[in-house]
């Protein structure tokens, strides 16, 4: 066969997805940028430019920056509350103990639900009078309604939802470290932390930063849990509301797309900030694998 | 001191499975709490000191849920959903990956580049211009809506074309003396060889699409066109402390997909842990 009508089966192999893609997926991100610099009356049918005008109100809006701080205080809490018990798990997993089967199902379960119904039945147990939580810890506190512990309620199920896929993540990179080193530390006398300390940690280091990036770019888009656990009438959504969250409320209750637009391109640029990250780190760590 | 060393590995073991169950507890009892929650009758559902047993199981809530808002249709639309949101990905993004993967053609490296590109994009930048063409279209409140989007995926493209790329090419080649054509090498030599990424992609997709939030609720609000998650959102504002309807609810809407996992654990294990790699 030759090389001419290979490429055209090639075209005809590629079509559908590289038409799909450019109509529903490329197209929509380009118009999402131009969107932010219009301002579009009648839904959308008469558009004028103005320029950086929704930037400008943007950067001028309280909520806006106090939405970031949000999100940006939700990744902090979250990452590395996640990390350290998915480790910590992964960790006792690997130590050939019986019944690993079992305890990965359980772990993974809350991955495998849907968060909409996962957010609802945590307002039941975080409900403040006849909630569990506050029955078995004793606590007066009313978890998802006070603005002192909203975020802390919403990393809470965030980490429960995550524990489970990061703990494999985790310990499948456990498994590829050579038990020949573990083997050597303990003709050496070197303790259980100390192994961890010396040889597990400075080998799992590739993994932990390709699973910390990928739960930090999640972070930064938590939406679900907020809409179901916190819902729009709680007087502690301002100190919880993130920007994904900012951009539904902007777009498609109060009908402004185009400031929907510039908060949502903030978002984007913080995404390729994080992916060009991993990306830069990535390569530096090739000589490892 | 070999025997004491035994004897301290025993009792570690013993430990982690204490601190392994403990969790474990933790990890379910929201699952527990909703079973419990919706055979509950709504006075011993938010009865102070906490009830934590029903004292007769109460089924109604279930009929309550389905009969007073339009579950029926969750479910249809959900699962139709799903299903095109997984066969037309999976066909579509396998030629496509086997394509760029073993063809040269000019153009390859830029046209892949853009169907890639993409991935780096979080979901809710597309939404905005997503609903301005499905308005233009005409389809807002509808369920083609829902799936029609996502009919090609780059991810799934990009995933594949990994597993292509790592298939010997001996094969490949026998069939290509023998006078094949791509399409029909594709299809009979090298489809078959990863079936274990393609049941991966068809378990992320299900997944990602019966679970998915947001763009339902975006793009439908007529109570016949919502899925089960942005219907659920609906009976959260109907009933909003009826707790033994809402967990009914959030129960029949999760139970597909964990019967599912229960039975294709491995399966599922493995295709979300190698989605996490998409970065």
């Amino acid at each position: 066969m030759n090389s001419r009508s290979r490429y055209v089966w090639a075209y005809i192999m590629i079509a559908p997805t590289l038409l799909g893609t450019v109509l529903f997926w490329s197209w929509p991100a380009v118009y999402s940028i131009y969107l932010s610099f219009l301002k579009s009356e009648d839904f959308g049918m008469v558009n004028h430019w103005v320029g950086l005008a929704n930037y400008e109100k943007l950067f001028k809006d309280k909520e806006f920056w106090k939405n970031l701080r949000n999100t940006l205080y939700y990744m902090i809490l979250f990452v590395p509350l996640t990390l350290v018990f998915s480790t910590f798990f992964a960790v006792l997993l690997n130590a050939k103990i019986r019944g690993l089967s079992a305890y990965r199902v359980i772990f993974f379960l809350p991955q495998v639900t849907m968060p909409a119904a996962a957010a609802m039945v945590w307002v039941v147990l975080f409900a403040h009078d006849y909630g569990l939580i506050n029955y078995v810890l004793g606590t007066d506190v009313a978890w998802i309604s006070d603005t002192r512990f909203a975020m802390f309620a919403l990393v809470i199920v965030g980490v429960w939802g995550a524990i489970g896929l990061n703990m494999l993540l985790i310990l499948a990179g456990l498994q590829g470290i050579p038990k020949a080193l573990y083997e050597a530390a303990e003709i050496d006398g070197a303790v259980r932390f100390r192994k961890f300390r010396y040889i597990t940690l400075p080998l799992l280091t590739p993994t932990l930063f390709f699973t910390t990036i990928v739960l930090m770019i999640g972070a930064t888009q938590v939406f679900d849990s907020i809409y179901l656990l916190i819902g729009k009438t709680n007087v502690a959504l301002p100190e919880v509301r993130s920007l994904v969250y900012a951009y539904y409320q902007n777009s498609f209750v109060y009908y402004d797309q185009n400031y929907g637009a510039a908060i949502v391109d903030m978002l984007l640029v913080i995404n390729l900030i994080l992916t060009g990250l991993q990306f830069a780190f990535q390569k530096k760590w090739v000589t490892y694998d | 001191m070999e025997n004491r060393r035994q004897a301290a590995d025993r009792s570690y073991n013993w430990i982690i499975h204490v601190v392994l169950i403990a969790a474990s507890i933790v990890m379910i009892i929201p699952f527990g709490w909703m079973i419990l929650t919706s055979f509950k009758t709504v006075t011993e559902a938010t009865q102070i000191p906490v009830k934590i047993f029903p004292s007769h199981p109460d089924f109604s809530s279930y009929a309550k849920a389905f009969e007073k808002t339009d579950f029926k249709h969750y479910y249809l639309n959900t699962a139709f959903t799903a299903l095109m949101k997984t066969v037309f990905p999976v066909l579509f993004s396998s030629m496509a990956a086997y394509a760029f993967a073993r063809i040269r053609f000019p153009g390859r490296t830029l046209l892949f580049f853009v169907i890639i590109s993409v991935m780096m994009v979080p979901n809710p930048v597309f939404y905005t211009p997503q609903y301005l063409l499905m308005s233009k279209w005409g389809l807002v409140n509808s369920v083609t809506a829902l799936w029609i989007c996502a009919l090609v995926s780059p991810f799934a493209t990009f995933m594949l074309r990994q597993f292509f790329l790592g298939i010997s090419k001996e094969l490949e080649e026998a069939a290509i003396l023998d006078g094949c054509n791509p399409f029909q090498t594709f299809r009979h030599i090298m489809l078959p060889l990863v079936k274990s990424a393609l049941v991966a992609i068809v378990i992320i997709q299900l997944l990602w699409s019966w679970n998915e939030l947001q763009w339902p609720l975006i793009i439908n609000s007529s109570p016949d066109k919502l899925t089960l998650s942005s219907g659920l959102a609906t009976l959260v504002s109907m009933f909003s402390t009826n707790y033994p309807i809402l967990m009914a609810g959030a129960l029949m809407a999760v139970i597909p997909m964990i019967v599912l996992f229960f039975i294709f654990q491995k399966k599922f294990i493995e295709g979300v842990a190698f989605s996490a790699h998409k970065g």
